[in-house]
């Protein structure tokens, strides 16, 4: 059979595939859970994902810009997969979800550090699945017998004697750590895997422009303030994903800056890039300097033509 | 030589003429009156010596030249007898042995022209054979010594294309000693044959038979691979080219590499190899497949993520190199054989057979690979829709071949390559698949292919005669429905297979009509390059010193492709061999001072001329680069101010045979300018095959109807010729020079119309396409027109001559032509 590409966009999803005689890649792009945040248009390597904004509507709540890919640009290498932080993006041959690019070691994978411990759960608490914002968390109950216990009020007796159960779908996870926040008992650490400073500019907002906080997809992590009547940031929430910076109408009103993402060790060309995209040349160079790498941080110094201090 | 040399060559001598008349046994002297011409060649101007022979071009008859020359100090020989195209270069011989430029000599038929073709009136062709000799006499008169012109020749040759054919041709070259250059596109040289799993009727394994070529044209010290390279200019003339190639980026470097595989090993990424027909993939840094020559890996940087594993894997070796860059290359070489092969025909565009739609319909050459045992599938015949092998598979023929609507040429090997998937199908899974083929009409027709196709049935193959009208998929099972009809049974039918395979079209691979251009060869009607003659120069350009190898040319099996390629290094071979090349001198020389170019910006020569051989500068006279030139003439006709002359065919001695032709009664004359190749061809023709027509045509012999200008039109009537006549190769192939019938026509059918609102009875000036075998379509085009002549009347006609006279004349008068 020849090779047939196929590109299909619905309200759900995009999907992109190469069907060969013998194979089949997938893209698959759930729309539902895409932020339109910048991260994957910036790692991607081939340049083939491009942001659209939405045209804002008088009276509305601003949407967040949809991603396009470009099937003749896209390779299939499935960066985007690993670096969405909403795992919003899956790419799979011949239906399995195999990450070649991690298993070369040529691509790091994101790490989402989220520690449970739910033997000190209260059992009546379901705080972290109330907070979370994406709806990734479940509360469940195990009876004795590793029964999952559906209604906790009847058994008000041996509440006891229950215990608590909590999965998250780290896959999708952003790493946010409101859950962590709420928490009462300390039953979840969280680490952030992007790292970076946010900063809004409140007189430079237009009057009533709340745009970046109608995108922002964790609540908490921008807030009206009942002072100015401004957005600002509550840094401890943001996972620095940006779709915020793509709505915003005014330059340097809100600035982004990433400085690195935590990721499982690699020495990668392609993560370098991926990262001077996503943070800047300054704190590739850092990366590399923390690693050693001296031959590749001459080459990144001599590709910008500067020195790094 | 310069034209101001030969001016003064023209003034200083004193002209002696000497006029040989031929018997030819009685061929001649059987019709004509030999005295009668003896004494008739006499009086004319310069001629100072008249001698008759039995037979001229026997031995004592080429003596009796020889000696007149000497004895009576000729300095121009006239020999009447047969048609130059038979012994012009016997007596060109003749003359030089006897110190006489060999330009100097000019041939009257009247034997082709007049004894021949005239027998039952003698006396009227006599007269007309006294024309030919005055008409040659007056030409002769301003003939001017030519030198044949020697240019160097570089002994190194360039191949473009390294699939079997153009292996075979550099493997040839190399092995006759000669420094050959193998310039390949792709990134290994064995072409299409290096796809293919079996050949056919030997069922030899295709890679197992060119592989060890191909290390043989990779190892040999003659050969230079340029692979991964384009062509991007070709200058200069046979024996002097000047080529221009880029080496495309593999970002790796070719020394270095050792083919070792190991950065393939650790490369994450994946796209799909066009080598496998998109069938299976291959990786960012790969080769095409194991057995590439020159065994170097590339890099894709369309897929590429950049993430240098490779480069750690390369290690020490130190091959990959991400900044590569193109490189452009100059070469010199003597000769160039082309061998850029052809492409399959992926029928998209043909909603018939639903290739592209349904999923279980696969070209021939997708299922080359999928048979291949070392293809995506290694040699399991499997369904894309489900992975399993089909029970019943159809063969359908003929797809886009031999359609008029597409390609109405038979594409030559599809037949017997169909013959041999139904054997290689029936060999491996026996009674486990059935096998159909719907053909048009099975061609084996080459040795051993016969008792393929016998062996095919013998093995249970299933034939249908006739075409598919149409394919249908069962959404379910995505089998097919193909709807045919059998002409066998003479009923239509309907057959459910569970895959589909179309025998496509071989078609001319992309951008032949860039490389055409870029090597100023001409494309057939099919798109495939033009050979220079189909029977006698099958295998040359019709430029010289390039030549044709392989199915660029036409589609092609193995074998013939093998041939066409050694025949290609032995014909590039006879050019090689030698320090120098000759160039015939009857070439186009622009005079300087009346070239406007210099002024304006002109260069219609340049535009017109079939073989890019003039260069016109802005500011510059036009140059006419002399070995390139093939002396059709065409820009000498085309030149707006007469700057352009044609040696040996000027418009000088033109214009004096156009005025001997018609000093006496005009009226009663047909003109005729004929082609060399084609209709002066055809009108020896009608000779040799005593073809009578009626003696009234006076022809004037011409290299290319391209050369026949308007103004020897214009002096003819105004001269007062009853009828005018120009004949050429036939549109659209025939002409020798490409297309100066082409330029000739678009030329004519300007002026007849002017002719006509100026008063000229349209049936007097006439262009007639006569090819060389056409002398009974010769002789009647004479016949009619002559016809045609008698019934206008001469009074008709001399009356028109009088309206139009004045105008003519004015016009010539114009551009100093009288």
């Amino acid at each position: 059979m020849p090779l047939k590409t196929l590109k299909k966009d619905t309200a759900e999803a995009l999907t992109l595939e190469w069907i060969l005689h013998i194979r089949k890649y997938k893209l698959a792009l759930d729309k539902n859970l895409c932020v339109g945040c910048q991260i994957c248009t910036l790692a991607c390597p081939k340049e083939a994902i491009k942001l659209e904004k939405q045209p804002k509507i008088l009276g509305e709540k601003a949407k967040h810009a949809k991603i396009d890919i470009d099937l003749e640009k896209c390779n299939f290498c499935a960066i985007c997969d690993i670096l969405c932080p909403y795992g919003a993006i899956e790419v799979t041959v011949n239906g399995e979800h195999l990450l070649s690019v991690v298993e070369k070691e040529s691509f790091p994978q994101l790490i989402r550090d989220i520690q449970v411990d739910a033997s000190k759960c209260p059992v009546d608490c379901v705080e972290c699945e109330e907070a979370c914002p994406l709806d990734l968390i479940k509360v469940t109950w195990l009876a004795a017998d590793r029964k999952t216990v559906e209604n906790v009020d009847s058994l008000s007796e041996k509440k006891g004697e229950l215990q608590v159960k909590i999965d998250i779908q780290e896959e999708r996870c952003p790493c946010c750590r409101i859950c962590e926040f709420k928490c009462p008992e300390g039953v979840l650490t969280v680490r952030k895997n992007f790292h970076g400073k946010i900063d809004i500019q409140p007189e430079k907002c237009p009057e009533g422009c709340t745009d970046c906080l109608d995108v922002c997809p964790i609540t908490g992590a921008l807030y009206l303030s009942d002072e100015d009547k401004k957005v600002h940031v509550n840094e401890m929430f943001c996972v620095y994903c940006g779709a915020c910076k793509v709505v915003c109408p005014v330059e340097e009103a809100l600035e982004l800056k990433r400085t690195s993402v935590r990721h499982t060790p690699v020495s990668s060309g392609a993560w370098n890039k991926a990262l001077e995209r996503l943070a800047s040349p300054v704190e590739i160079s850092k990366e590399l300097k923390a690693k050693g790498s001296r031959k590749v941080l001459e080459s990144v110094e001599k590709r910008l033509g500067w020195k790094m201090v | 030589m310069a034209q101001k040399e030969i001016q003064k060559q023209a003034e200083t001598e004193e002209l002696r003429i000497g006029v040989f008349i031929c018997h030819c046994g009685l061929n001649i002297a059987g019709v004509l009156d030999i005295k009668e011409l003896i004494e008739f060649a006499k009086t004319l101007p310069d001629v100072v010596y008249v001698k008759d022979n039995r037979y001229t071009c026997a031995d004592p008859g080429q003596d009796e030249i020889r000696k007149g020359i000497k004895e009576h100090n000729l300095n121009r020989v006239i020999v009447a007898a047969c048609s130059p195209r038979m012994h012009e270069p016997t007596f060109r011989r003749t003359v030089s042995e006897a110190g006489l430029n060999p330009f100097l000599f000019e041939m009257a038929n009247i034997r082709e022209f007049s004894s021949w073709c005239h027998p039952s009136t003698p006396k009227e062709a006599t007269e007309k054979a006294k024309d030919l000799i005055k008409m040659a006499v007056a030409k002769a008169r301003l003939f001017r010594s030519l030198e044949t012109m020697e240019v160097p020749v570089t002994n190194k040759a360039l191949v473009v294309g390294g699939g079997i054919a153009g292996m075979n041709a550099a493997l040839d070259l190399a092995e006759m000693g000669f420094k050959t250059y193998l310039l390949e596109k792709g990134e290994s040289i064995g072409g299409h044959m290096a796809q293919l799993d079996k050949t056919f009727p030997t069922l030899d394994c295709s890679i197992c038979i060119e592989g060890p070529k191909m290390v043989d044209v990779g190892r040999h010290p003659n050969i230079e691979i340029i692979s991964f390279a384009d062509l991007l200019s070709v200058s200069g003339f046979i024996g002097n080219f000047k080529v221009k190639i880029r080496r495309n980026p593999r970002y790796v470097i070719a020394d270095n590499c050792t083919g070792c595989g190991e950065c393939r090993d650790v490369c994450p990424i994946e796209y799909p190899n066009e080598w496998d027909m998109s069938l299976g993939v291959r990786k960012a840094i790969s080769v095409p497949f194991d057995q590439a020559v020159p065994l170097i890996y590339t890099i894709n940087k369309d897929y590429c993520i950049e993430c240098f594993k490779c480069v750690d894997a390369c290690g020490a070796r130190r091959a990959i190199n991400f900044e590569q860059e193109p490189e452009e290359i100059e070469l010199e070489v003597g000769t160039i054989v082309v061998a850029t092969g052809y492409d399959i025909y992926l029928p998209y565009d043909d909603p018939l057979y639903g290739y592209g739609k349904y999923t279980n319909v696969i070209t021939s050459l997708e299922f080359e690979r999928l048979i291949l045992a070392a293809g995506p599938t290694v040699g399991k015949v499997i369904r894309a829709s489900d992975g399993k092998k089909p029970h019943t598979i159809a063969f359908i023929q003929c797809v886009g071949s031999r359609d008029t609507n597409k390609y109405p040429y038979c594409s030559n090997f599809c037949c017997m390559y169909t013959l041999k998937h139904a054997v290689q199908l029936k060999e491996k899974y026996k009674e486990d698949i059935e096998v159909y083929v719907f053909y048009m009409d099975m061609r084996s027709n080459f040795k051993g292919f016969e008792e393929f196709y016998q062996r095919a049935r013998e093995l249970g193959a299933n034939f249908i005669r006739g075409r598919v009208s149409r394919v249908f998929e069962v959404p379910e099972t995505k089998n097919l429905i193909i709807h045919a009809e059998d002409t066998m049974l003479g009923q239509p039918i309907e057959f459910e297979a569970e895959m589909v395979v179309l025998a496509t079209a071989a078609i001319p691979r992309k951008g032949t009509d860039e490389m055409a251009r870029i090597l100023n060869v001409t494309r057939g009607a099919d798109g495939f390059f033009m050979e220079s003659h189909p029977k006698l120069k099958p295998i040359d350009a019709p430029t010289d010193g390039i030549f044709f190898a392989g199915s660029c040319q036409a589609p092609k099996d193995i074998p013939y492709s093998v041939s066409q390629g050694s025949g290609a290094a032995g014909r590039a071979a006879t050019v090689l061999s030698k320090p120098t090349w000759k160039i015939e001198p009857i070439i186009a020389v622009v005079d300087p001072d009346k070239c406007r170019n210099v002024k304006t910006k002109c260069g219609i020569c340049a535009e017109r001329c079939p073989y890019g051989a003039i260069k016109a500068e802005e500011g510059k006279p036009a140059q006419v680069r002399a070995a390139m030139c093939h002396g059709c003439g065409t820009c000498v006709a085309e030149c707006p101010s007469d700057a352009i002359t044609q040696m040996h065919f000027t418009d000088a001695q033109i214009f004096a045979q156009i005025r001997t032709a018609l000093e006496s009664n005009p009226e009663d004359k047909i003109l005729g300018f004929l082609c060399n190749w084609c209709s002066y061809a055809g009108a020896d023709l009608a000779g040799t095959s005593r073809f009578e027509y009626p003696p009234t045509i006076r022809p004037i012999r011409v290299m290319c109807s391209g050369r026949v200008d308007r103004d020897f039109i214009l002096e003819a009537f105004r001269l007062g010729a009853g009828m005018v006549m120009v004949g050429a190769c036939h549109l659209p192939y025939d002409c020798h020079y490409i297309s100066g019938n082409y330029k000739m026509k678009a030329r004519m059918d300007a002026l007849a119309p002017m002719l006509q609102k100026l008063g000229l009875s349209p049936e007097r000036f006439r262009v007639e396409y006569v090819s060389a075998a056409e002398g009974v379509k010769f002789a009647e085009v004479v016949r009619e027109m002559t016809e045609q002549m008698h019934a206008l009347g001469q009074d008709k006609i001399k009356v028109e001559n009088e309206k139009l006279r004045p105008i003519l004349e004015r016009m010539l008068k114009r551009k100093g032509l009288i």
